[in-house]
C-alpha cells in the first residue's frame, strides 16, 4: 500500500537482499542434493515423472520473470515478479516432496507410507492449531503457519540428509561404535537439523516482517517449522520400521511405536520446542533496538535449539528402551525429563511476551480510543483484550445478524489490533511503513465498522 | 521507548541465559566425546576384513564367496585376518542389525588377536530366536580396540545388506 521507510536505517534496504542471498544459497544446496539423489541415491527414474509438475511451475515462473523485465508498467513488474516468486517456490516445493517421499518413504512401499502419512495429520494438525492458538491477541495467517509447516517439512528435511550423510561419512563412521559415535551424531542433528529449521524462521523475519511482531510471533512460526518436520520424519521412522518388522509380523507394531512416541509424546516436546527455541530468539531481536543486541539474542536462539536437541539425541545414547514396562516407563519420562526444561523454557518466553504484548496493546488501544477518531470505542478495550470476550461478542453478532456479522465483527477486530500493533511498532521505530500508512489502518477501520 | 525496551529487557536476558547454558551443554558434550574417543588412540593398525560369506551355524565354517547380500533365512559370518594385528592387542567385533542392536559378537569381550587368529575366528550374525531369521536392512560390522578397559579405536568396519524377500 505504501511502501517506503518511515525510518531509514541503512541496514533496513538490505534485509530483501540477505534473505535473496539465503535464498540462492539454499537453492544451489537443493539442486546439488537433488542431482545427488538421482545420481546416486535411491531415488529411481520415476520419480522424474512425479516431478514434472514441479518442473511446469519453475518453467511458468521463469515466463512471468522474462515478462517482469520486459514490462515497462511498474505496477505490471511487480505482480508479474509475485507471481514468479510463488510459483518457483511451490514448484521448489513440490519436486522436493516428490524426492523426500521416495527418500524417506520408500522402503514400505506408497501403501504403507500413505497410511503412516494419514495417521500423522490429524495429531500435526491439532499440534498447528495449538500453536497458532498462543498467539492470543493476533492470530498469525494460516497460509503463513502452513507455509512454515511445509517448510519443515520439505525443504529442511531435504537440506539435512546430505549434510548428515557427509558428517556420518567424515565423523561418525571413524569413531569407535558407542557413546563416541552417538554423540558425534547428536551433534550432527543438532547442528544440522536446527539450521535447516532455523533458517526457515529467518527468512520470514526478513521477508514477512511486518507478520513477525515480538517473541509470541517467532514462538509460533518456530514450533509450527518444528511441526511440519517432525511430521515428515515420523513418517520416515514409522515405514523404517515397518519395513524391518514386517517380515516378522511386527511391522503395524513398530509403526504404531514410532507414531505414539513422535506424534503423541514429542509432538510438542521435540521438534516443536527445538524450532520454537529459535524463533523466540528471532522474536525478541524483533524488538531489539541494537544490531549486535539483535544478532546476539538470534544466536542464543539457535544454540539452545541445538543443545535440546543434541541433550535430547545424546541422551539416547545413554538410556536404552526396550520393551520391558521398566524401559518403556524410561522412555516415555526422557521426554520430560530432557526435553521438559527447554519446554518450560519456551513457555516462559511465551507467557511473558503475551504478557508485553497484552500491556502494550492495551495501552495503545487506549490511547486510540481515547483520541475520539472512532477506529476504537472507549467500551471495545476491554473486549479486544480478552479473546474470549472477543468470542462471545462475535457470537452475540452471529445471533443478532448471522454469519455475515460474525465475520465482519472478526475483521474489524483483526484490524483494531492491527492498528493497535501498529501503533506499538511505530513508538519503538521498528516500522517501514510512513506514519500515512497508520491513517490508511485506522480508514479500513472505519471502513470495516460501516 | 525507553520504559518499552526495559519491559522486553528480561526476556532479551533469560534468552541470553539460555545461550550461555547452551554453550556449556555443548561443551560437556564435547567432553563426553573425548571421554569415549580420547585422542591420541590411533595404533597406526587396520584389520583386514577378507569378506562376510554364508555361513554354517552346524559346522561354524563360511562357504563360497565373499558377498554384500543375503537372504534373510540365509545365515552368514564374517571373516577377519587376525594376524595382521599385534597378538597382544585387546580387540572386539560385533555385527549391529539396522535397529542398532548387537546381533553378533566375539566372545569373549575384549580378546587379544592372537588368540583369535589362532582360531581362526569368525564372526557370525545370531538370528533372534524369536524371529527364526534375520531382520532385513543393513547390518555393519565394527572391529575395535581397547584399552583401559574400553573401546578406544576403529579397526575395521563392513555392510552387507539382508534383503526384505525370504
Amino acid at each position: 500500500m505504501i511502501q517506503q521507510a518511515a525510518y531509514r536505517r541503512r541496514w533496513r534496504p538490505t534485509r530483501y537482499g540477505l534473505a535473496a542471498m539465503i535464498g540462492a544459497a539454499i537453492f544451489v544446496v537443493l539442486v546439488l542434493s537433488s542431482v545427488a539423489s538421482l545420481a546416486i541415491g535411491p531415488v529411481p527414474l520415476r520419480a522424474t515423472l512425479f516431478g514434472l509438475p514441479g518442473i511446469g511451475l519453475v518453467t511458468a515462473a521463469t515466463f512471468f520473470v522474462l515478462r517482469a523485465l520486459h514490462d515497462h508498467e511498474p505496477k505490471v513488474r511487480v505482480r508479474d515478479a509475485t507471481r514468479a516468486v510463488v510459483l518457483f517456490v511451490v514448484g521448489i516445493f513440490l519436486w522436493l516432496a516428490v524426492l523426500d517421499v521416495y527418500t524417506f518413504t520408500q522402503e514400505a512401499g506408497p501403501g504403507v507410507a500413505t497410511a503412516s502419512a494419514i495417521a500423522c495429520m490429524p495429531t500435526t494438525a491439532i499440534g498447528l492449531l495449538v500453536i497458532r492458538r498462543f498467539d492470543r491477541n493476533e492470530k498469525e495467517p494460516w497460509r503463513l503457519v502452513l507455509v512454515a509447516a511445509l517448510w519443515g517439512a520439505i525443504v529442511s528435511t531435504s537440506l539435512v540428509v546430505w549434510a548428515e550423510s557427509v558428517w556420518d561419512l567424515v565423523f561418525t563412521a571413524t569413531l569407535v561404535p558407542g557413546p563416541a559415535a552417538d554423540t558425534s551424531a547428536a551433534y550432527s542433528a543438532g547442528i544440522f537439523e536446527e539450521l535447516a529449521k532455523g533458517t526457515a524462521v529467518v527468512l520470514l523475519y526478513l521477508v514477512m516482517r511486518d507478520e513477525i511482531d515480538d517473541v509470541v510471533d517467532g514462538i509460533v512460526y518456530g514450533a509450527a517449522v518444528g511441526l511440519g518436520f517432525n511430521f515428515m520424519e515420523s513418517v520416515a521412522y514409522m515405514t523404517h520400521q515397518y519395513a524391518i518388522l514386517a517380515p516378522v509380523g511386527l511391522g503395524p507394531a513398530g509403526a504404531a511405536g514410532q507414531w505414539y512416541f513422535r506424534q503423541v509424546v514429542g509432538l510438542f516436546f521435540g521438534h516443536a520446542t527445538f524450532t520454537a527455541l529459535i524463533g523466540a530468539g528471532i522474536g525478541i531481536a524483533r524488538q531489539m533496538p541494537l544490531l549486535s543486541q539483535r544478532l546476539l539474542v538470534t544466536a542464543s536462539g539457535f544454540l539452545a535449539a541445538i543443545a535440546a536437541h543434541f541433550a535430547w539425541d545424546a541422551w539416547q545414547a545413554f538410556v536404552l528402551v526396550g520393551s520391558s514396562s521398566t524401559q518403556l516407563l524410561v522412555a516415555n519420562a526422557r521426554y520430560v525429563m530432557v526435553i521438559g526444561p527447554f519446554a518450560a523454557a519456551v513457555l516462559l518466553l511465551l507467557v511473558m511476551g503475551q504478557h508485553v504484548e497484552g500491556r502494550a496493546l492495551r495501552r495503545h488501544l487506549g490511547v486510540e480510543a481515547a483520541s475520539g477518531l472512532g477506529a476504537v470505542l472507549p467500551n471495545e478495550v476491554a473486549v479486544l483484550m480478552s479473546p474470549w470476550q472477543r468470542f462471545l461478542a462475535r457470537l452475540a453478532a452471529l445471533g443478532r445478524g448471522g454469519p455475515g456479522a460474525y465475520f465482519r465483527l472478526a475483521r474489524l477486530q483483526r484490524a483494531q489490533l492491527h492498528l493497535a500493533m501498529e501503533q506499538w511498532h511505530r513508538e519503538r521505530r521498528e516500522i517501514d511503513q510512513p506514519l500515512a500508512a497508520e491513517d490508511a489502518l485506522r480508514g479500513h477501520v472505519l471502513e470495516l465498522r460501516g | 521507548m525507553v520504559e518499552t525496551h526495559d519491559a522486553l529487557r528480561p526476556l532479551y536476558r533469560i534468552m541470553l541465559a539460555l545461550g550461555l547454558v547452551s554453550v556449556v551443554i555443548l561443551a560437556l558434550g564435547f567432553a563426553l566425546l573425548l571421554r569415549f574417543a580420547p585422542p591420541g588412540q590411533h595404533s597406526g593398525y587396520r584389520a583386514h576384513i577378507s569378506g562376510v560369506y554364508a555361513y554354517d551355524p552346524a559346522t561354524g565354517s563360511i562357504t563360497g564367496s565373499a558377498m554384500t547380500r543375503f537372504h534373510r533365512d540365509q545365515p552368514f559370518a564374517a571373516s577377519v585376518d587376525w594376524k595382521t594385528l599385534p597378538a597382544s592387542m585387546l580387540v572386539s567385533a560385533r555385527w549391529t542389525d539396522s535397529l542398532d542392536d548387537e546381533v553378533g559378537a566375539t566372545q569373549p569381550t575384549p580378546v587379544p588377536a592372537g588368540r583369535l587368529a589362532s582360531q581362526d575366528a569368525l564372526v557370525p550374525v545370531r538370528a533372534s530366536p524369536a524371529f527364526h531369521a534375520n531382520l532385513p536392512g543393513r547390518y555393519t560390522l565394527t572391529v575395535v580396540r581397547y584399552a583401559g578397559g574400553q573401546p578406544v579405536e576403529l579397526l575395521a568396519m563392513a555392510r552387507v545388506t539382508v534383503l526384505r524377500d525370504p
